[in-house]
């Protein structure tokens, strides 16, 4: 890693030499409202919300996922609330069907996720990425995934 | 941007190749590299653009097949191949190996219904909802449920017939989502047509909402090109609720026998 790293060093520093300003300089690194993850658990799960981000289209994968090619798209004035969330699995975790999260905004509203729990516990350690069709706009308050609610406030973009 | 060393030494041709190169010529090189890169990126962040109906509708004097036209009858791919025969007291089992296969989506519909605790009449249903897609595309709900209606349960055969309708609906509730793949198809100014509008309005208040329902929330979820599926963990199911003719498929008699014959000899000329 540090290798590749130091070939393109060596590389931009020609670039530099010749003056150019590269265009990929300019490039946005896509936002990420990370960090501040909040854990919880329910038995032998391990719950962290990762992220909260907006989107207009959106993946729809089950719960570990797999690599479902299907994608919903947003009608105008709406938009995708993605709220990634990683997932670990101990020895005490009995499988037993989950209902799909939901979310609420700041007003209380209620939103549900397409995205289904299926075969939690086939993999030790996975994340999700549920998606929630919101109004444009839409300030997010928390999660909630079984009995366990989870704020979203400080992770809103 | 992260830079793959190995995958952008390989575009120049390789060590030998970048080592003939003198220093400027490498700047030029990692700079195109990742401009083009840059490129990729942003096209693959752009949202896709559907076509219209009117684009759709301008493709069809450009193939020398209708769109409605069954599986069997067509290759995307060259000349179709000589078809293995059918046995001949046909089973489920053996349309599913010699006329439905892959059958990957419908196997891995099932399979969701099956992992998410569905009834035993979903799940066949699920298993079950695509395969006439083989015979005829127009309207496959309508016809799926006719194939199979005379061996499945009532229950099975609704949700066949009407998850079509359903699939141009979204179901928050059920989590059922409206696919971007029927922007593709069909077109992003698409409206079904009058019938299937007066269809849903039924079935909206009909008892028996979910079961077309949950076939088509399995659909969404069921197009997965990794998936490992087989029709093994499904074979009890078929033995309680599919009634297996004795004389095989074809050859009972019942209102769609005609249909499981056409599956089995598509090269028929009459």
């Amino acid at each position: 890693m540090h290798a590749q790293k130091g070939a393109v060093l060596l590389f931009l520093s020609g670039l530099r030499e010749k003056g150019v300003r590269p265009l990929f300089a300019l490039a946005v690194t896509a936002a990420s409202a990370a960090a501040a993850g909040q854990s919880s658990s329910i038995p032998g799960l391990d719950i962290t919300v990762t992220k909260v981000e907006r989107a207009a289209t959106a993946s729809l994968r089950d719960c570990p996922p797999g690599s479902n090619t299907v994608t919903a798209v947003t009608r105008p004035g709406e938009q995708f609330a993605l709220v990634s969330v990683a997932f670990k699995v101990s020895q005490a975790y009995r499988p037993a069907p989950m209902k799909r999260p939901s979310i609420t905004d700041t007003t209380d509203k209620a939103y549900n996720t397409a995205a289904t729990f299926v075969d939690v516990g086939s993999v030790p350690e996975f994340s999700c990425t549920f998606p929630f069709r919101v109004p444009e706009g839409t300030k997010l308050k928390a999660l909630r995934i079984e009995n366990a609610s989870f704020d979203l406030s400080k992770l809103e973009p | 941007m992260e830079i793959d060393r190995r995958a952008f030494i390989a575009s120049l041709g390789g060590v030998a190749a970048v080592n003939l190169m003198d220093h400027e010529a490498k700047a030029d090189a990692l700079e195109h590299y990742m401009e083009e890169k840059l490129d990729a990126g942003v096209a693959a962040q752009q949202p896709e653009k559907f076509p219209t109906v009117a684009e759709i509708e301008a493709q069809i004097e450009t193939r020398p097949f209708r769109r409605g036209a069954g599986s069997v009858f067509t290759s995307s791919r060259g000349n179709v191949k000589i078809l293995e025969k059918m046995p001949d007291k046909p089973t489920l089992h053996d349309f599913f190996r010699l006329r439905f296969a892959p059958a990957n989506h419908v196997l891995q519909s099932a399979t969701r219904a099956m992992k998410t605790g569905m009834s035993e009449e979903i799940i066949l249903a699920c298993l079950l909802h695509d395969c006439v897609l083989s015979l005829i595309k127009p309207d496959h709900g309508w016809w799926g449920a006719q194939l199979f209606e005379p061996y499945i349960p009532e229950k099975s055969a609704f949700a066949i017939r009407y998850h079509q309708t359903l699939r141009f609906y979204a179901d928050d509730d059920a989590g059922y989502e409206y696919p971007d793949q029927y922007y593709r198809i069909f077109g992003h100014d698409y409206q079904p047509p009058q019938y299937i509008a007066d269809t849903y309005k039924m079935l909206k208040n009909h008892k028996w909402y979910m079961e077309p329902r949950l076939v088509t929330v399995n659909d969404l979820y069921a197009f997965d090109p990794n998936a490992k599926v087989s029709i093994d963990p499904f074979e009890d199911i078929i033995g309680r609720h599919f009634k297996q003719p004795k004389e095989g498929l074809g050859f009972d008699n019942s209102p769609s026998a005609h249909m499981w014959r056409t599956l089995s000899r598509p090269d028929q000329p009459l």
